[in-house]
């Protein structure tokens, strides 16, 4: 622990004495306004009765995504439907294709009709199974790949994003629920191709959908259980166009982020 | 912290009804919202909704209940992801931290996204001094900060402002040519801020959620300016009260239901953004540095009150304004504070104390529409009416809301009350006086009565200066009990 410091000042980091309060006394006057008595140890009470949720262990998570895997299993073709429905009406232009040539040629006539000349694009293993460069390099697009495994360096890689007419990518979760994608920045995947060129493609696989935010947050909590206690830095939910209503209450899509995104759903 | 106004209530809100361009900004609050918000409940079903609003509730409950342990994991967390937590007593505590870390690092420019506590601390001006630039994001924040005013709505800052106004504003402050079509507005602030954001060597923003068991701050929104504030610096700062640790992720499921559909009626934000820790060594990009900085600035009197502990169960939904038949008609910035309409009545008196804000308990008819819409169910008439209380009964003569005559009335007719005797012979001396007056209303038992506008007696005037009276019947109830009543029952 971070708060190692016996007179529990900068409690927050060992190597800068920061302005604010330390931690041990901050908890204590909380402990206290609380109207309980102040801890023996030094470290809070956990609660009498505790919270049910943080009582499962990793064996009860693992046992809940075998029922779920099951369960997505067996209603993928429903689920794709109700996610497909779900995504246009959160402002998604849907387009649902079959099989990995008919997402490349999707991909591709959707660059010609936006106009595109510059994309970045993610690596992801979606492009491996679907390698859409090629056809798109072919109409003279520039593509600029952030290739996993090189740093491309960090200046650099931004100038291209800014410049970027479209900015493609894979999704790690897609949900029903919501019409979301659920993307988690990594090596590979800048945070900022999906929000900075004014159009973002994502391409998405069948297995990638579930059904709701239940079982994305089981998964991600099973994740972070089985590596140890880590999350990754970002996740972000997506839910069609960037959006304001600021002024007057109207609704203007692409303030900051993308004003068009589309969506190629490879059955 | 800003400027606290709340005890200029009184004339700021009748000023506020007065305003014409306001009345038709508030008009939007009721069709807009709240029309948006009931349609998503009804798609859900009520049933499924009151289900949520139960779960989301005993979440809440618990956690406050268990504040230290729930902060103490967070804290565990955040550092295990490489994160630093700093705890902040009050907004001078807060505001040296972030000046700190921002001198520290040499922070040139700061963009920032929506965070009412900031608004709380008053941050800007703090960093301003120390020559930081300090750029807030969210369009409607942005339109403020050019505006030099403050928000007057929890989840749409600029309510208050017309097109007209923006494009002034954007004239004036921007060099832009005067235009007030909307798209073109947003299209000219998405622009001069796309720089900023590549400029800036630090990201302010808020937490609508912070889940303890992973130490992941969540923030719910719809513009993007989130997603680059907490992408594009080398440097994070998440500032958020202390109210808003969760337990674990799976919590998220029922607060990321209600929260959009309570605030505008989305079925969810066009994002939802979880940050854990600074960017990782093979991320390709991302802050270096993430801080968390969780806020008490009052709070911990909140806790201590078990009457009003429940205020701090509030997710900043804005369902409660949105519905108020007292905020819409007097707006935001007549609560004098950061936190308007029915739920800051209530905490605006617990966090800048009851001497200053005593008015704003008033400002409700009690009708109970912001308890139905509140996604976690908070009681807030109870809480007002228990701040009335208080402000009735106060040992400390600042903090009592009402005028010695009428503390007096009040009195009296308590007295009267009392005693059956004098209740009727007093009702019988204002059946006289309502006959003898000028300009009252004739006495009628009909359902469409006149009422009475005005008392020309030297206490009862100043009673219905903002009030109106009905008149006394013909006959009390006592009477027609007597008379017709309990001769029926008997029969």
């Amino acid at each position: 622990m971070a708060d190692s410091r016996p007179d529990g000042k900068a409690a927050n980091d060992g190597n800068e004495n920061l302005p604010g309060r330390p931690k041990a006394e901050f908890l204590r006057s909380v402990r206290e306004a609380l109207g309980r008595p102040p801890s023996g140890s030094g470290r809070a009470v956990p609660p009498a009765q505790p919270y049910h949720r943080l009582e499962e262990t990793l064996p009860h998570l693992e046992a809940q995504a075998v029922e779920l895997e099951a369960r997505l299993r067996e209603n993928r073709p429903l689920l794709l439907d109700s996610f497909a429905e779900m995504a246009a009406r959160g402002g998604w232009n849907v387009h649902r294709v079959s099989g990995v040539e008919a997402a490349i040629g999707r991909v591709d006539s959707l660059m010609s009709e936006l106009g595109a000349a510059r994309i970045v694009r993610s690596g992801q293993p979606v492009f491996d199974d679907a390698p859409v460069d090629n056809a798109l390099e072919g109409r003279g697009i520039q593509v600029t790949a952030i290739v996993q495994g090189e740093r491309a360096e960090r200046a650099q890689l931004r100038q291209e994003i800014r410049r970027a007419d479209v900015g493609l990518t894979g999704t790690d979760y897609a949900l029903a629920e919501t019409g979301s994608l659920v993307i988690m920045p990594r090596r590979g995947l800048s945070r900022l191709v999906s929000l900075v060129p004014p159009v973002h493609v994502a391409l998405v696989r069948p297995e990638e959908v579930l059904e709701s935010l239940h079982d994305l947050f089981l998964l991600r909590r099973l994740e972070y259980h089985r590596r140890g206690g880590e999350m990754g830095s970002y996740l972000n939910f997506i839910t069609g166009p960037s959006r304001t209503a600021d002024i007057e209450m109207t609704i203007v899509q692409g303030v900051h982020g993308p004003k068009t995104v589309h969506l190629v759903l490879i059955e | 912290m800003p400027e606290v106004k709340t005890s200029q209530f009184v004339t700021a809100s009748a000023a506020a009804m007065l305003d014409p361009k306001l009345r038709r900004a508030l008009d939007r609050v009721g069709v807009g919202f709240d029309v948006a918000r009931r349609s998503a409940i009804s798609e859900v079903t009520e049933e499924a909704w009151e289900e949520w609003r139960e779960e989301a509730r005993s979440i809440k409950i618990h956690t406050l209940d268990h504040l230290d342990y729930y902060l103490e994991l967070l804290h565990d967390n955040v550092t295990a992801a490489g994160g630093q937590v700093h705890f902040a007593a009050d907004a001078a505590e807060a505001n040296a931290i972030v000046s700190h870390l921002a001198q520290n690092r040499g922070v040139k420019v700061a963009t920032k996204s929506k965070s009412m506590v900031s608004e709380e601390l008053e941050l800007n001006p703090v960093l301003e001094s120390l020559g930081i630039e300090v750029y807030e994001t969210d369009l409607g924040e942005y339109i403020i900060q050019l505006a030099g005013e403050t928000p007057s709505h929890l989840v749409a800052p600029a309510l208050h402002k017309s097109k007209e106004d923006v494009a002034e504003l954007f004239a004036a402050k921007l060099g832009l040519p005067y235009d007030e079509d909307i798209e073109r507005m947003a299209a000219a602030a998405r622009t001069a801020l796309r720089d900023k954001f590549m400029q800036a060597d630090l990201g302010i923003s808020g937490a609508n959620f912070v889940v303890a068991e992973t130490g992941t701050l969540v923030i719910v929104t719809n513009e993007g300016n989130g997603r680059l504030c907490t992408s594009a610096p080398r440097m994070h700062i998440g500032i958020t009260g202390m109210e808003k640790v969760i337990p674990s992720m799976q919590d998220l499921a029922i607060f990321l239901r209600l929260l959009p559909r309570s605030a505008t009626g989305q079925r969810i934000s066009s994002y939802v953004s979880m940050v854990t820790g600074p960017r990782r060594e093979d991320d390709e990009d991302g802050p270096e540095e993430f801080h968390l900085i969780l806020v008490d600035n009052g709070r911990s009197r909140m806790l201590r009150d078990p009457k009003l502990r429940e205020a701090l169960y509030c997710i900043r939904c804005g369902a409660c304004l949105n519905i108020c038949p007292v905020y819409q008609r007097v707006g935001g910035h007549a609560y004098g504070w950061v936190y308007p309409g029915p739920i800051g009545a209530v905490v605006s008196p617990m966090l800048t104390g009851l001497k200053e804000s005593k008015s704003l308990p008033q400002a409700s008819s009690l009708c109970g529409a912001c308890r139905e819409a509140c996604p976690v169910k908070i009681n807030i008439p109870r809480m007002l009416l228990e701040l009335r209380h208080r402000t009735a009964e106060s040992e400390n003569p600042q903090e009592r809301a009402s005028s010695r005559s009428e503390r007096f009335l009040a009195g009296a007719y308590a007295r009267l009350m009392r005693t059956p005797g004098r209740m009727a012979l007093a009702a019988r001396i204002g059946r006289i006086a309502q006959r003898l007056l000028p300009g009252m209303p004739k006495p009628s038992s009909s359902k469409n009565r006149s009422w009475i506008s005005r008392v020309p007696l030297p206490l009862l005037s100043r009673w219905t200066r903002a009030r109106d009276l009905p008149p006394l019947p013909s006959k009390s109830f006592r009477q027609v009990w007597q008379d017709e009543l309990s001769e029926d029952t008997r029969g």
